[in-house]
């Protein structure tokens, strides 16, 4: 016992300190388990309108801003002239507007669309799958995410074009 | 504890025995070695049988002193005492775990003021969560297996080696002393009392004249694997941190639809949901009239399991049914350590679909029926010669500040829609209709009076239902509480160990005795961890088999425990 006294502590207090670090460690950044600035955001599987299924993975290398919306949001509704614009603007510079349709049906959504006359990709989350994993309560809320996949800020209510424009242009430097 | 050893000990002690620094009493003969403990005559320190702990050592380094931090056990009442007072702070205010739908930066503060909003501000909302209770865990448990080890291998160790003949004054300054005449030779004397003492239950090791009798030991292992089950506990509630292990949601699920249980491949359908209501006569006196109390609520679930094509929102999936249960309060649906707790209900009833009949006002006659869901509705019908198309859906009808109808939330409160009819007597184009399915909101947004106005005075079709049997309600939600732990065989094992740790320490007492026999005189001492009052008995007893006669009180060497 005498020799091995001192690797045996040693092994000893290792494990404490990587079990007790884990253990402190969830607990100050895991948090609610929503994402929060600088952490990786969720992935998703959507059914897009396209009638495709669509997933964050497939705009890697892109600059993402994900857009929370419902059509019977009036904020969701009176923004959706400056992300379409923003879209037009950002979208051969590599970034992309992903709109999430919260809870609605496909027809409200086609119908919507047409009506707002947006032609960024829209994908509907019935099941609001995606609310629940990136937390959203409010709505609008619009992520912006980077083209490494981490989410560089969050922004909760109605954007303009102008704030629109000055976080997109952040999020492409970045 | 905490005096400090001479820069030069001599831990030799005169029977030629070497022991580590830091020992109390000899390893071998049990002679006291501090020079002021040998000189005084109090009872002797019996901890640990008076062994060194085994991070005692005269230079210690930066591993060394950590690790003798948490060898302490006045540390470790500390910490202890410290999550104490820590856990009674969380117990102030409700924890925003137990709270389902509560924003906890603007709760507080309303529900209990000022005194509420500081209590969330200094973290205490989550008290059980935040990072210095979590470290006081942690400590708690640094120490549980650090203290454990330092003393529990040193004393194995010394409770292996005893050797049967002691230190005269190993004996005498134990707390049960006997120093009396015998007149036998001493290994004949030993020798009789061996026999009583094996019938005790005793453990008898006899050296000529010199007697060791033990009896269970095992029960100093107790505190030991307390320890052990506390650490698994321990191990197991951090481990319910880890992904798939613990999930605690509460989800809603209405009537006759089958509804996804989040981040798991798991689908329960509420077949039905019953709730009866106390009787007035029932219920005391003073809730007649002013309480509506339920006297039982039940959700006759099914839940699947998917099995194929279950991530891909483009495809249905396909569920298998595994299990059902009717899920009663305190009567969870179980299945593999998935558990659907009754939890709550809404009684309001949520429209599906209805099956109106497209019917001609002047003549009567009905063109045919189709069905229209509330969700995801099909965009054409066929009523006869007539073709109806579903233009716009509102499942909250209302009006935007600018006029336009819009939907104010994406719940079925209000249905409308906005159909074209096309066919016989109609223009080109088609004639537009507004229907809403509930009457109240037919009235409300005056359905006539739209559609006049979309299809002219000499308009003749209507959109009606005609039987309650066309009209699907979910007449009420269920909520439920899905839960899995799969952390909780564990929780329960260490609560197990712990248990049997408390039943061997408690129950059970580790007794000792050393008896010399020297020039006609013989010196007995005793030692157990507790009950003297019937250790004394039993030595009295022994002694008696040997026709010696013993006053218990004699045998009571002072120091004051019973």
């Amino acid at each position: 016992m005498g020799k091995a006294r001192k690797p045996v502590q040693i092994i000893i207090l290792f494990l404490i300190v990587l079990l007790g670090g884990y253990a402190i460690g969830s607990s100050v950044f895991g948090g609610d388990g929503k994402p929060k600035e600088g952490s990786t955001a969720p992935s998703f599987e959507l059914l897009g309108l396209d009638g495709k299924s669509h997933t964050l993975d497939e705009y890697k290398g892109k600059a993402v801003v994900l857009n929370f919306w419902g059509s019977w949001c009036a904020p969701c509704v009176k923004e959706m002239p400056a992300l379409q614009a923003q879209w037009e603007k950002w979208k051969d510079e590599g970034v992309v507007v992903v709109g999430v349709n919260v809870g609605e049906d496909q027809m409200t959504v086609e119908n919507f669309v047409k009506l707002v006359d947006i032609n960024f990709p829209i994908v509907m989350d019935p099941g609001r799958d995606a609310v629940r994993s990136y937390g959203i309560s409010p709505m609008p809320t619009t992520f912006f995410i980077n083209a490494r996949g981490k989410v560089d800020s969050i922004h909760i209510g109605q954007l303009d074009l102008s704030t629109l424009d000055t976080q997109i242009g952040k999020l492409v430097k970045r | 504890m905490s005096s400090k050893a001479p820069l030069f000990t001599n831990t030799k002690c005169e029977c030629g025995h070497q022991n580590p620094v830091g020992t109390v009493l000899c390893e071998a003969c049990g002679k006291p070695l501090e020079e002021k403990e040998a000189e005084s005559s109090e009872n002797l320190e019996m901890r640990y049988d008076g062994v060194a702990r085994r991070s005692q050592r005269v230079n210690p380094g930066i591993i060394d002193r950590v690790w003798n931090f948490f060898s302490s056990v006045k540390i470790a009442v500390y910490l202890i005492v410290l999550t104490l007072l820590g856990s009674m702070l969380g117990t102030i205010l409700p924890q925003e775990s137990t709270f389902l739908n509560i924003d906890a930066s603007t709760y507080y503060k309303q529900e209990y003021g000022t005194a509420g909003d500081i209590y969330y501000k200094l973290g205490l909302s989550h008290t059980y969560e935040s990072w210095w209770f979590v470290t006081l865990l942690v400590m708690i448990g640094a120490s549980l297996v650090i203290c454990s080890l330092d003393r529990v291998l040193p004393l194995y160790k010394a409770l292996t080696r005893q050797k049967i003949r002691k230190h005269r004054q190993f004996l005498t300054r134990q707390k049960v002393v006997l120093v009396t005449e015998v007149q036998d030779d001493p290994e004949t004397w030993v020798e009789r009392v061996a026999g009583p003492l094996k019938k005790r239950g005793y453990r008898v090791k006899t050296d000529g004249g010199a007697l060791l009798a033990e009896k269970h030991r095992f029960s100093r292992w107790g505190p030991y694997v307390i320890h052990i089950g506390l650490i698994i506990f321990l191990l197991a509630v951090l481990a319910r941190g880890l992904p798939g292990l613990n999930m605690d949601q509460h989800l809603a699920f209405p009537q006759g639809e089958i509804t996804q249980i989040p981040d798991t491949t798991f689908y329960l359908e509420n077949k039905k949901f019953i709730v009866e209501f106390y009787t007035e006569e029932e219920m005391p006196e003073e809730f007649r009239g002013k309480k509506v109390l339920p006297k039982l609520y039940e959700t006759q679930a099914v839940l699947y399991e998917c099995t194929a094509d279950c991530g891909d929102p483009s495809k249905k999936p396909q569920l298998n049914e595994v299990a059902s249960h009717d899920i009663r309060v305190n009567s969870p649906l179980s299945y593999k350590g998935l558990k659907a707790y009754q939890f709550d209900y809404d009684l309001t009833p949520v429209l599906r679909s209805v099956q109106p009949e497209l019917k001609d006002s002047r003549t009567g006659e009905v063109y045919g029926k189709f069905k229209l869901t509330m969700k995801n509705p099909e965009r054409s019908f066929e009523a006869g010669p007539y073709t109806v198309t579903l233009k716009e859906k509102y499942m909250d009808f209302g009006l935007s500040d600018e006029g336009q109808p819009v939907s104010v939330s994406p719940y079925p409160n209000a249905p409308a829609f906005l159909f074209l009819i096309t066919g016989p007597d109609l223009p080109a184009e088609g004639q537009q209709y507004f229907y809403f399915p509930k009457q109240v909101d037919k009235t409300k947004f005056q359905q006539t009076a739209i559609n006049d106005k979309l299809g002219g005075g000499s308009r003749f079709l209507e959109l009606e239902v005609g039987d309650m049997k066309d009209v699907d309600f979910s007449e009420s939600t269920t909520y439920l509480n899905v839960r899995v732990d799969r952390a909780m065989p564990f929780i329960w094992v260490g609560a197990a160990i712990v248990m049997l740790g408390l039943v061997l320490g408690f129950y059970w007492q580790h007794r000792r005795v050393w008896l010399t026999v020297d020039d006609g005189v013989l010196t007995l001492g005793g030692h157990t961890n507790k009950n003297w009052f019937g250790f004394r008995r039993e030595i009295v007893g022994v002694l008696g088999k040997v026709d010696m006669a013993v006053d218990e009180k004699t045998l009571d060497n002072g120091g004051g425990l019973a």
